[in-house]
């Protein structure tokens, strides 16, 4: 939905999905632009970090030892073994990352200077979707063979036979498009209207600064509330990030049931 | 808990891809015959029924 | 306001979400309450809290759905 002030040039120029079309940053070379850079950024990040955390591992651990290993707790135990069950372990790496992957990636909404949450260009979480489409159907195949696992997902038992007409499309839909398909918008959507809300909030409060007297007196109101999303905006991201690992492993874990 | 998170997340998706599909469906046959959007609204009731049908099949049927 | 764009599907299919929205509230209200005083009682108010959701929450799919459609 886009409300277009008809006076543009003039009034004030809502954001809108250009904000996220960011030039590339060299001169010519297409793939260059800050998303990217922001990726392989929380990559040296996370490494960097993970690396100084588990390197002089001692029994009585120092804080960087100890926040390392609460984040790696956190994923081995609440989702790995808590979810997936006996056969976690395997899992866990892949967990793992994509769990440090999105949070850091998301954080940079929101860190100063950096503000862009790398998760709003939609091509992030569609390939991450897809590895963890593929990861859940590759498991799930090789755990029960293709057969039994395509008839476990295609045919309810205690049907009648003429009803599986009506059900069995809504089935392979389910499994093979709608999952990885929410799974990616979910997280793109958050982030996309986190940052949209940030800066309607915080470039609206600098417009009425500059304007007549009685806006100036309430944009303080403005710059309030945005400092207040950005908090909110913290949660919205600890919460996605959480969430998507947590159906990675809903999913992993269906595949690798008997019987769902 | 594991179940629950587990069991909401599959109703979404039932429910709406049971939309999306049958919805898609009349769409298609709309567009073939040249009706007005008749068979989309079919096709979402339908679509609808039976993702219904589906989450109670797989979720109310048994209790627990 | 003259010069605005856009579609009035959006704002009806943002009225109609407040339903489900608080249908859904009102069910797991209900259902966590009820496990918190008989955990035992689970397994008979899961499959209902279940059946309650989705119930709403088709609603609320139907709703955006036909924002689009219509």
């Amino acid at each position: 939905m886009r409300l277009i002030h008809a006076a543009t040039g003039e009034g004030f120029n809502p954001p809108s999905a250009k904000d996220f079309e960011l030039p590339p940053f060299i001169e010519g070379v297409d793939w260059a632009t800050k998303p990217i850079l922001l990726a392989f950024l929380s990559v040296i990040f996370i490494s960097v970090f993970f690396i100084a955390a588990s390197r002089k591992a001692a029994v009585v651990p120092s804080k960087l030892q100890f926040a390392g290993e609460g984040v790696y707790n956190f994923v081995r135990e609440g989702l790995g073994r808590e979810i997936i069950g006996h056969d976690f372990l395997k899992f866990v790496p892949y967990l793992f990352t994509l769990f440090t992957f999105i949070l850091v990636n998301n954080f940079f909404g929101i860190i100063p200077f950096l503000q862009f949450p790398t998760m709003s260009r939609v091509s992030f979480p569609y390939v991450l979707a897809a590895i963890t489409f593929f990861i859940f159907h590759y498991v799930g195949i090789k755990k029960q063979g293709i057969v039994k696992y395509l008839r476990e997902i295609m045919f309810m038992p205690g049907v009648p036979k003429p009803v599986y007409i009506l059900l069995t499309p809504i089935e392979i839909a389910t499994y093979f498009l709608v999952r990885p398909l929410t799974l990616s918008l979910r997280l793109f959507a958050n982030m996309f209207a986190g940052h949209l809300l940030l800066l309607v909030f915080f470039l609206g409060g600098e417009h009425l600064l500059n304007g007549v007297l009685g806006l100036k007196l309430v944009s303080p109101f403005a710059f309030v509330i945005g400092i207040g999303l950005t908090f909110f905006e913290f949660m919205v991201q600890v919460l996605q990030a959480y969430i998507f690992t947590l159906l990675t492993a809903l999913y992993i874990a269906g595949a690798l049931a008997d019987e769902h | 808990m594991n179940k629950d998170e587990n069991a909401l997340w599959s109703i979404f998706g039932y429910l709406l891809s049971g939309l999306l599909v049958w919805g898609g469906i009349g769409y298609f046959v709309d567009r073939w015959l040249g009706y007005d959007r008749v068979f989309t609204l079919v096709g979402l009731l339908l679509g609808m029924g039976s993702a219904l049908y589906l989450v109670w099949l797989r979720f109310g049927r048994h209790s627990g | 306001m003259e010069g605005m764009t856009g579609t009035l599907n959006l704002v009806g299919y943002g009225l109609s979400a407040i339903g489900p929205a608080i249908a859904t509230g009102m069910i797991f209200a209900a259902y966590i309450n009820g496990v918190a005083r008989q955990p035992e009682a689970r397994s008979v108010l899961q499959p209902i809290a279940f059946l309650g959701f989705a119930l709403a929450e088709a609603l609320a799919l139907f709703g955006l759905v036909l924002a689009f459609v219509l």
